[in-house]
């Protein structure tokens, strides 16, 4: 650093020469910022160590599934064609210990209920029943009797009466605080048929 | 509020402030790493986050305001020289290009 000193009429004037980028003059200002900054970047570092924490965890689970009642109708689906398609309903019985899926990496699950058949039309058809979030800190534990369905069970034609293997399993999305987001299938699904009638009065 | 007393209430000298940057990333990353550990024991990440802000919020109060400790070292400055009235310039730097001429 120089420092150079003019004397030059009435005022006296003093330049001060910084050759050195390190040596400069903060401000409380500055040291606000540079102390904010540093602390986030500190943060971004454990979060990505978190994340390394668990990236390996296996999140599968068991989860035992059992229908309780089925049946299938033949309604006019009014939000589609308005044409008559089948429409499966059953009542059903889900339990599954998804504790060990919590970590300090895990913010929430979100279950969902899928209904997997085959119809000659579609070789694979995927149908979302019924699903659930399980924040944190909430009950892990699902024992749930007799559940029915949140969302309509239609089939896209007429391929649901008599249907001879349906399969129901529970899938999760495991939500973190860092990193991927996996989706997996829990072990244990239940098969299930529906009756060769059509069921036409209310339950 | 002039200049000076400004300059003295913000700021530290260089030795000072070297230190207060030195002292502020040892105290955040101590934070971290015990806030760190701490969260993987009770598997609680926002408890680390709670902890880093904790040694933010300390890291402020020790190395934001220009304590005493850290204006130990003040600059001497070189006193300021009378004028020469002999010269009708009298910038040392354009006495000195006048000399190489």
């Amino acid at each position: 650093m120089h420092i150079i000193q003019f004397n030059d009429g009435p005022f006296s004037i003093v330049i001060i020469r910084d050759h050195s980028h390190q040596v400069r003059m903060h401000s409380a200002f500055t040291r606000c910022h540079a102390l904010a900054a540093y602390t986030v970047s500190v943060l971004a570092g454990l979060t990505f160590v978190c994340f390394v924490t668990t990236a390996f965890r296996d999140y599968s689970a068991n989860a035992d599934i059992n229908t309780v009642t089925v049946l299938v109708r033949n309604v006019p689906d009014y939000s589609a064609s308005r044409e008559k398609n089948d429409m499966g309903f059953m009542i059903f019985d889900l339990k599954a210990d998804l504790r060990p899926l919590f970590n300090w990496n895990v913010k929430q699950l979100f279950l969902y209920l899928t209904a997997e058949y085959e119809t000659p039309s579609n070789k694979l058809n995927q149908v979302v029943i019924w699903d659930k979030i399980i924040q944190r800190g909430e009950n892990a534990v699902l024992d749930h009797k007799n559940i029915r369905p949140k969302y309509y069970f239609w089939d896209d034609g007429n391929g649901l009466r008599g249907n001879k293997n349906v399969t129901l399993t529970l899938s999760w999305n495991v939500i973190p605080n860092a990193g991927h987001l996996p989706i997996l299938v829990a072990k244990g699904n239940h098969r299930f048929t529906f009756p060769e009638e059509y069921t036409t009065t209310k339950m | 509020m002039g200049l000076t007393d400004w300059f003295e209430a913000l700021h530290m000298d260089y030795d000072g402030q070297a230190r207060a940057e030195k002292f502020s990333r040892i105290i955040i990353l101590l934070f971290g790493i015990v806030g760190f550990v701490w969260g993987y024991v009770i598997q609680q990440f926002s408890e680390t986050v709670r902890i880093l802000g904790a040694g933010f919020i300390l890291a402020a109060v020790l190395t934001i305001p220009p304590w005493p400790i850290y204006k130990r070292k003040a600059l001497q400055w070189q006193k300021v020289r009378p004028v020469k009235a002999a010269e009708g310039e009298s910038s040392t730097e354009k006495k000195e290009t006048k000399k190489k001429k």
